[in-house]
Formats: C-alpha cells, structure tokens, sequence
C-alpha cells in the first residue's frame, strides 16, 4: 500500500545516492531457502523478533528475496557501534520509503534504518512505544505512556488509575518528534489511516489488571490528523489489538477478547463507522490485497493444554471465507501474507527461546528457518 | 548485599574438618552423643562464632560452597537466591534456628536479608538432614541451608558489642547486639542499620561506562532472642522486625535518551515471632515444640511519574503465616535405633491488589515418620514424609476465570546410609524424593490459574566419599560426591492458546548429573597457621521436557557446568590474611545453548587483612574487651561481570569495619 509512495520518497530523502552500488549488507551470510514462485516482487523481506521483556534481545532479521538468504541479527551486524543492539522488545516494523521503521517498546525508541543496508539512520525517544502507522508527512507512534495521575508532594501516586496513553507523531523528513500529542484510550495499540482520519485501537491491557476498574478498554480512537485532535470515540469490543485498511473502504479492527467469556475476533469499521463483528478466533492476521487472513483457535479458554488447533480464515469486504492453512501442534505469532498461495509464519515456541519462521504455500509448510525470540512481525521492502 | 561485604573470612578454620566434633554436636551436647550423629554429615558447615571476619551477608557464605549456584541481582539491595545441585531454589528449605523462612508466594527467600550478626552456624545440606527432634520441614525440603544461632556464653554475665562497617557506595552500616545472663535465661537483643546508595559503574555494552542508579537501599533489623535452660529442657524465643526501602535499578537494556532504566521502588515490613522448647522427658522420650507467626508486607510502585516508559504499577502485598510444630522423639533401652514422629501444621494467605485481587489461603500438614540407626562403624536413617496441601481462595471482584479450591498431597521416602571403615574413611549415600508446592504466583497470580498443577518431583541421589588425613602440624581433608538428581513435573509457565495469556504446567522435565569436590589443608607451627581450601563444582543440568523441541538436551540456563572456589588464610597472632577466589564457567540465559545467549565466565577475588587488639581484663572480670579491625577489597582485580544477564555487578569495592566488644 506504500508503492506509490515509495518513488517519491525515496529520492526526497537520499537525493544525492548513487544509482548502482552493491549493497553494504550484501556480504551477509545465512539460510538459504527456495523463494522461487511466491508471487512477490519485494526486495527483501523484514521479520522483527520480538525477544523477551528486560532481555535486550529484540533481532532484525531478513530474506533475501535474490538468492533466499535468510539472515539473522542484522541490525547488530551492520550497526556495530550500536553495542546495545536493537533493544528491549521491538512491537511493530513498518517499511516507509527505502527506510525501515520499528518501534521498540521498553527500549522507548523508534528506529529508523536503510531498508538498504539495515544502517541507523535516526533513533527517536518515545516512552512505551506500541505501534507505527504513516500518512505522506507524519509517522504515528501510539504510546502507553500519556496523561498520567495525579501525585502528592512525595512523588506517591495519588491517583493511577487513569493512565490514558497517547499518539505521538514523527515528522517524516527531519525525524524529529512533533511536540503536539493527542490523548487517545486506555493502553493503545495499533492504528491505521483512512481519508485523513487515524483510527487508535484500545486495548486496556493494564487496566484490567488494576484497580479500581480491572476492566478492558474497549474503543477505537478517532484522530483528526489535520489537527491532531480526537474526533470520536468509537465502542468496539474488549481489548483491541490491531487495525487494519483494506485499501479501499473497510477497516478491520482486532480484539483479544477476555480470555474467559469473549472470544478473540475480528470487526469491522465500514465507511460510515457503523461497526460489525466478523467472525471469532484471531491469534495472528495480517491484510494482503484488500483480504485480511486470519489464525485463530477455537479452543482459545482451554488453558490447561499443549495441543492446539489451528483454523484459518480470511475475510474480504465483510464476507468470511476458509482459508485453509495447517499449523500443527505450532504457536503462530506473526504472519505476513505474500500472494494468495503463499505466507509466512513465525513461530514463538516457548516465547523463551528462539523461534522459527516457515514458509507455507497453499496451506503446507515448505521449509522453516531459526530466527531470533518471538518473531512476530513483518515488513516487505 | 555481597556487595558491600564480600569479606574475605577464614572459612576454613572454622569448618567441619577441624571442628568436626563441635560441629556434630551442636546445640544439644547434653542429649547422649550416640542419639544426636547426623547419618550424613553437612556438605558444607561454618561456624561462625569463631571466624575472624565474617560476611555480612549469608549469601556471601553460602556463594563458595560446592553445589550451590547464588544468583545475584547485583548491588547492595539487590535480590540474591540460592540454587543447590540444579534442583531450582524453590527446593531449597531455608531454616532459621528449625523453622523455615518461607514465601508462599513465589517460594524465593532473599539471602540478601538475612545478617550474619548472632548467627552461630551456616551449614547447608545437599542431602538428607537427619538429626533427633528435626521439624518435619526439614525432614522434606529438597536441599536445605540451616542458620542457627547459639545461646550466648558470658561469664561476666553480660556482653556488648558495637561495630561500625562500611565503604564504597556510600554504605553505612552500624550494628549492636547486647547478651545479658539472667539466672537460666539469657537474652540477645540486637540491631542493624544499613544505608547505601548502592551506585557503582559498570560498562554499558561497548558504549563506555554508566553509573547503576535507583539502586539504593536503607533498612534496619531489630530482633531479641531468649534462651532458658529448664530442667534439661531448651526454650528459645525469638522476636523479628525487618524494615527496608529500596530501588530497583532493573536490566541494563538499550533505551530512549532521557528514558531511566528503572525507577521502581519497594518497601519491605516482616515481622515474626517464633520460639521452640525441646524436652528430654527420662533419656528415652523426648519431644520438641515450634511455631512461628510471620508477617510480611510489600509495597510495589514502578513511579511512572519519574520512569515514563513504566508499566504504572502500584501493588501492595501482605503475607501471613502461622506455624506449628510437635515433634516426638523414642530411643528404647537399646540406645542404638531412635525413632522420630514430627507432625507440622501450616497456614499461609496472601492478600493483594494485584492481579484479580485473588485472597489465596493454604493450609500444610507435613508429618514425617524417621528412624536412625548408630551401630558401631555404620549408621543409617529412613523416613517416609506426607505432605498435604488445602488451598482455597476468595475473589474480592467477579469476573476472570474460574479457579477451584484444591487439594494436593504427596509421600516422599529417603533413605541415607553411612560406614566408616577406617578411621579416616567415611562413605555415605542417599536416595530421596521430595516435591515442592506449586506457589500462589504459579496458581493465582502471574498467569491463568491452574487448580490442576501438581506439586513439583524431586529425585536426588548422591554419594559421598570422605578422606581424612593428619600429621604433626599438618591437617588435610577431600570429599568427593558424584550425584544425580531428576526434577519432574516442573512448574513451567507456557502461553496459552490466547498468546497473551500464559499459564502454568507441570511439563518441565530436568536430568543432571554431577561432581563436587573440596580439598581442605591446614598447617600450624608456632604463631603460624596456614590454611587452603579448593572446591569444584561439575553440573550437567539437562532440559528433557519435551523430545521434539530443538532445545531437548541442552543445558538448562543459568547452571554452569564448571564452577569453584579458592580460599587461603594465613594466621598470625592478632593478625589475619584471608583470599577468596570465586570461579564460574561460562553458561547460558535461554536452554538454547547459542552464542547469543551465552554468558562469559567471571571470577573475583576478594582479600581481606583484620587484626584484632586485646585489652586488659577489667577488674572482676574474666573476658578481655576486644577492638577487631577489618580491611576488605572486594573484586580487586576490577572485573566487570554479570551473573544474572542484563544486571551488572560491581568492579573493585572496599569495605572497612571496627568492632568492639566488652
């Protein structure tokens, strides 16, 4: 959805590259794979792993798509002076131009790098930084950290139940961060644009877990980007999670659900922000081509279990159809759809140790590769 | 707070070889001899009322002695937990004087907290505790760490003693403690106050040198124990008050300019009361009573006002435990075989705002049936353990998940056998099993509760081997002790089919294997004492949970498989010299044994130098005052290390005390 763009912005920021010079990063070496036929013109394929909270070890990795080398640990390959690697959690990775954006969460940065070469090009400090969306001048990073409580002269919280988050905006060309900011919900998430407008889902993830309330946000947030303020506040369901734009008209938002009488599901925003509920089960999804696909488990209140099963479905202007897609006894954490036969999955397994990323083509796994802690998010370049 | 007293201290002179008798003996020297042998001696025992410079910190005791892997958080408030042969410091029973420190909660004692200050022994068994009147406690902990305090000796009827230390990161730490005869009683009352700022520099990756900030700590420790002799019975009270308010620096992560690393805060209160009175009825009968009340209450703020990158969390915790022990004990006319029924009854609850505010309660019945057999060159004991657990719980606001009261239960047999067929020859070995419970945090808190979880299976298996040699000025002393143990149905936190959510099961599985060994020397001539002592630690911990996952067969994290330690002392006079070598291979952070997750070896090197000055004996009085000064140089090679990935220990650091006693 950013090709258009791309051109344009593209030599706006490197105006004076030379056309043909071989890549810094071409000397990298990894797991080869076969990529041949997945109906893809990207260049290169993002995966940003996730790592483990307090463990500094969020990973950049990245396929190759000219001879299906799979590389992982770039980011502290080709930024060796960062000794502090990519940081403490990274939660979303966006390809904006020939730049690659990833928002990493308890570091409190967005990183801006060389889709190129994977080489910094600007860090920009945000705190809790969630998730990343564009518009042709601003990127838009929601933040859990906003508004926050009241407090007594000794620094005691007088009151912290309020701890409303917050969209910050970067500006595009200088990298600089926007000193306006915008109150959205409770623990926001991800966001998406449509017709100038930013839709902010809410999650609530820590207010549930405090008192007085224990209770979920349960509304998307609607920013006029213009002037940077909230428009509307729209109810949607508990604990929402991602948003997507089909291109067109619709938007889709996920929620988690409760984990005990609400499912996990999708809903949709339709162009006159009527809201509708979709269809139930989403652990992973990912829009391709005006289809959002979807991972889910119907089983998701068994708790006490290691067996899994896995559906797939997808949906496309409202309407839900199979998608058939074997799994296994896996954990899917992040899925990126590359055409309509073909995706990549990254698998968490015990979200302790390193996970895996496979390739599936028409619903099988062909191969899978090892990849940092948590892989659970991509970006094509 | 290894830290701020990593003194180096005469380990050795002080340990069982020389001791060995005392040791043995104990606290009861007037129950017949016969009755009182321990069937497997403590791995490992210091006798701390008369080492020359003693840590402050039990955990720096603890961290030299083969088996036993202390995980320290680093700096002075930092956590410190102790992990014996592999097994998970959740299987570790800390004992305080027969009664053990317990956290329903999460089952971590912090060692850090605990003083050495009155303190007689530190003794840590990786096997089996086998003594007459034992809690039934002790009889099931996995591997246990025992602090006893000794009845005061004064022969002037009463003692004092002040002592001031401190050093580096601005650590201020005064002490006292006043013993005080009264006919057949005796009191210890002392006091403990420690600040620091707990800041030191560490290399921040490649990227130069930070200062570890929110990293200090201010606490105070008042206790006072009784001690009375009645007619050939003990009776022990004992009085606690801990208070403490400290920052938590957190894991050095890459952040955002102007981002801390942390500026979480927490506030500690325990409070407890416990007492014991042991009984020698007629030589055949006699029986041991214990209980203990506890409370403890933590405060939890993450200050997002000053850290805005913080989860805002503000949590309040209180812990409460009522404890109660009766032990019976028989040793018919033919005193060789003593038979032991322990019967302990418990109740923990835990109250908080976190989570869903879930009001967990539990309620113990531990028993253990015991005998023992001294039969001239050979000894053996045996017991069979039961433990059951009643858990219940109340919900202070509906909704969540439903968790269902439960109940839980498990027998644990062991058997330990012992012959000395020389007299410097002692062989022993063990065979026992023991479960821990599943903690509130496993069932209520963290993650989805899970009324099914069962307690979690330890096997431990170990043999000893001992050598004794002794010649003119000359004393030399090996053990050696190959183990195995086998952790089963490990409590293991997995993510649910909802990824969000995490729940806990018992699907863990871990083999290790190992050898400890420990070479002692001693070499005395005229003012002249020399001693050495060399330990070793092989583990082989190995992840066997799950024979499909890439990480089956690995090395479970945080166990190195080499590790030891070197101690030297030399004696002169007043006059004592003592280093201290601790050795740690290289080990892992994740069960995928990759270099991205590998932790490099570390080792430090402690010195310490103290003299003490003897004064004139006052008038009528029969002990000398006494001035003891103390130098300690802590990591004097400067090495920068991590024992816990993500948190830096402190390079070179001086400590200094002076104590007086009169």
């Amino acid at each position: 959805m950013l090709c258009g763009a791309l051109a344009f912005t593209a030599c706006d920021i490197y105006p004076v590259e030379p056309v043909v010079q071989p890549s810094k990063d071409a000397d990298l070496d990894g797991q080869k794979v076969d990529v041949t036929g997945l109906g893809t013109d990207a260049k290169k394929i993002f995966v940003l792993n996730e790592g483990g909270m307090g463990a500094n070890n969020a990973t950049l990795d990245f396929l190759r798509m000219s001879d299906g080398t799979y590389v992982t640990g770039a980011f502290k390959k080709m930024n060796p002076d960062v000794g502090a690697g990519l940081g403490d959690v990274g939660n979303d990775i966006a390809v904006r131009g020939n730049e690659v954006w990833i928002v990493v969460n308890n570091s409190g940065i967005v990183e801006v790098l060389s889709a190129k070469d994977e080489t910094e090009i600007a860090v920009i400090t945000i705190p809790t930084p969630r998730n990343i969306a564009f518009d042709d001048n601003y990127a838009y990073v929601s933040s859990w950290a906003g508004a926050y409580a009241e407090y007594n002269s000794d620094y005691s919280i007088k009151d912290y139940s309020n701890p409303k988050g917050r969209v910050y905006r970067i500006n595009l060309k200088t990298k600089t961060l926007d000193s306006k900011t915008v109150e959205v919900g409770y623990q926001p998430e991800g966001l998406a644009l449509r017709n100038g407008k930013l839709y902010v889902a809410n999650s609530g993830g820590i207010a549930s877990s405090l008192p007085p309330s224990y209770a979920y946000d349960n509304s998307v947030s609607i920013i006029n980007t213009a002037s940077l303020s909230l428009e509307k506040t729209l109810e949607v369901q508990v604990n929402l999670k991602n948003v997507w734009f089909d291109g067109s008209s619709d938007l889709y938002v996920s929620s988690l659900g409760d984990y005990y009488s609400t499912h996990s599901g999708i809903y949709r925003i339709d162009a006159q922000e009527t809201v509708t509920h979709i269809g139930d089960y989403v652990s992973v999804a990912a829009m391709f081509d005006g289809t959002l696909y979807c991972i889910g488990n119907a089983q998701e209140f068994d708790f006490y279990t290691t067996e899994r099963t896995w559906k797939g479905w997808k949906c496309k202007g409202g309407a839900v159809s199979e998608w058939p897609v074997s799994i296994g006894s896996g954990t899917p954490y992040g899925l990126t759809v590359l055409s309509s036969d073909a995706c990549l999955i990254g698998d968490a397994g015990d979200y302790f140790n390193p996970g895996t990323v496979s390739l599936y083509r028409q619903g099988s796994k062909r191969w899978s590769v090892n990849a940092g802690v948590c892989p659970g998010h991509f970006a094509l370049w | 707070m290894r830290n701020a007293a990593a003194i180096a201290f005469l380990l050795l002179a002080v340990s069982a070889p020389l001791q060995a008798q005392g040791a043995d003996t104990l606290a009861a020297a007037h129950i017949l001899a016969a009755r009182e042998l321990p069937v497997i001696r403590a791995s490992e025992e210091v006798k701390l009322s008369e080492a020359v410079a003693v840590p402050q910190a039990v955990a720096d005791v603890l961290r030299r002695f083969t088996g036993v892997q202390v995980k320290d958080y680093g700096g002075v408030g930092g956590l410190k937990t102790v992990n014996v042969r592999s097994l998970g410091s959740e299987h570790i029973g800390i004992f305080i004087d027969g009664i053990q420190v317990d956290n329903a909660q999460n089952m971590q004692v912090d060692l850090g907290r605990f003083s050495t200050d009155g303190l007689g022994t530190v003794s840590l068994y990786n096997g089996q505790k086998a003594r007459r009147l034992q809690s039934a406690k002790e009889y099931i902990s996995g591997a246990s760490v025992h602090l006893e305090s000794e009845r005061p000796v004064l022969p002037d009827g009463f003692s004092f003693l002040a002592r001031l230390r401190g050093g580096y990161f601005g650590t201020v730490n005064p002490s006292f403690q006043w013993d005080q005869a009264a006919g057949a009683l005796a009191f210890r009352t002392s006091a403990e106050f420690l600040a620091s700022n707990g800041q030191y520099r560490f290399p921040y990756f490649d990227e130069g040198m930070l200062l570890r900030e929110n990293s200090d700590i201010m606490s105070a420790r008042i206790e006072t124990q009784l001690f009375a002799t009645v007619r050939g019975g003990e009776l022990r009270l004992r009085l606690y008050g801990y208070g403490s308010e400290r920052g938590f620096p957190g894991p050095v992560i890459r952040k955002g300019t102007g981002l801390p690393f942390s500026a979480e805060r927490q506030a500690d209160q325990d409070l407890s009361a416990q007492g014991s009175w042991q009984q020698d009825w007629n030589g055949h009968y006699a029986t041991a009573l214990r209980f203990k009340y506890a409370n403890n209450y933590t405060h939890y703020n993450t200050h997002p006002e000053k850290n805005p990158a913080a989860l805002p969390y503000d949590l309040h915790y209180r812990q409460q435990s009522v404890y109660g022990s009766f032990v019976h004990s028989f040793v018919p006319s033919w005193s060789h075989l003593a038979l032991d029924l322990a019967t302990d009854l418990q109740w923990n609850a835990l109250e908080s705002d976190a989570g869903l505010s879930v009001t967990p309660q539990r309620l113990c019945f531990i028993g253990a049936l015991a005998a023992r057999l001294v039969w001239e060159k050979f000894r053996a004991a045996a017991h069979i353990g039961y433990l059951g657990a009643w858990d219940w719980f109340t919900r202070t606001q509906s909704g969540a998940w439903d968790k269902e009261n439960a109940f839980r239960d498990a027998w644990m047999p062991s058997l330990s056998l012992f012959y000395a067929p020389l007299p410097w020859l002692e062989l022993d070995a063990f065979v026992k099993r023991s479960f821990r419970l599943p903690s509130f945090n496993d069932l209520y808190y963290r993650t989805i509760g899970n009324s099914d979880l069962s307690p979690e299976s330890a096997l431990q298996t170990g043999i000893d081997l001992h050598l004794k040699a002794a010649s003119g000025p000359w004393t030399g002393e090996l053990r050696l002790s190959p183990y195995y143990n086998r952790v089963d149905q490990k409590i293991v936190a997995i993510p649910t089919a909802s990824q969000f959510r995490w729940t806990m099961l018992n699907i863990g599985k871990v083999d290790i294997g190992g050898l400890e060994a420990r070479a002692e020397g001693s070499y005395a001539r005229g003012d002249w004492t020399l001693l050495a002592t060399l330990r070793y630690t092989f583990q082989r911990a190995v992840d066997h949970s799950d024979a499909g996952s890439a990480t089956w067969g690995n090395q479970i994290p945080y166990i190195p498989l080499h590790s030891g330690s070197v101690d030297f002392s030399l004696l002169w006079r007043k006059w004592s010299f003592s280093w201290n070598t601790v050795l740690t291979g290289g080990r892992w952070s994740r069960t995928a044994n990759t270099d991205d997750y590998y932790i490099a070896p570390w080792s430090t090197t402690d010195v310490s130098l103290a003299r003490t000055i003897r004064f004139r004996t006052p008038k009528g009085r029969s002990r000398a005052p006494e001035l003891s000064l103390a130098l300690n140089l802590n990591n004097i090679f400067n090495q920068y290390y991590q024992i816990v990935q993500g948190y830096p220990m402190p390079g070179f650091h001086l400590m200094a005390s002076a104590q007086f006693r009169f």
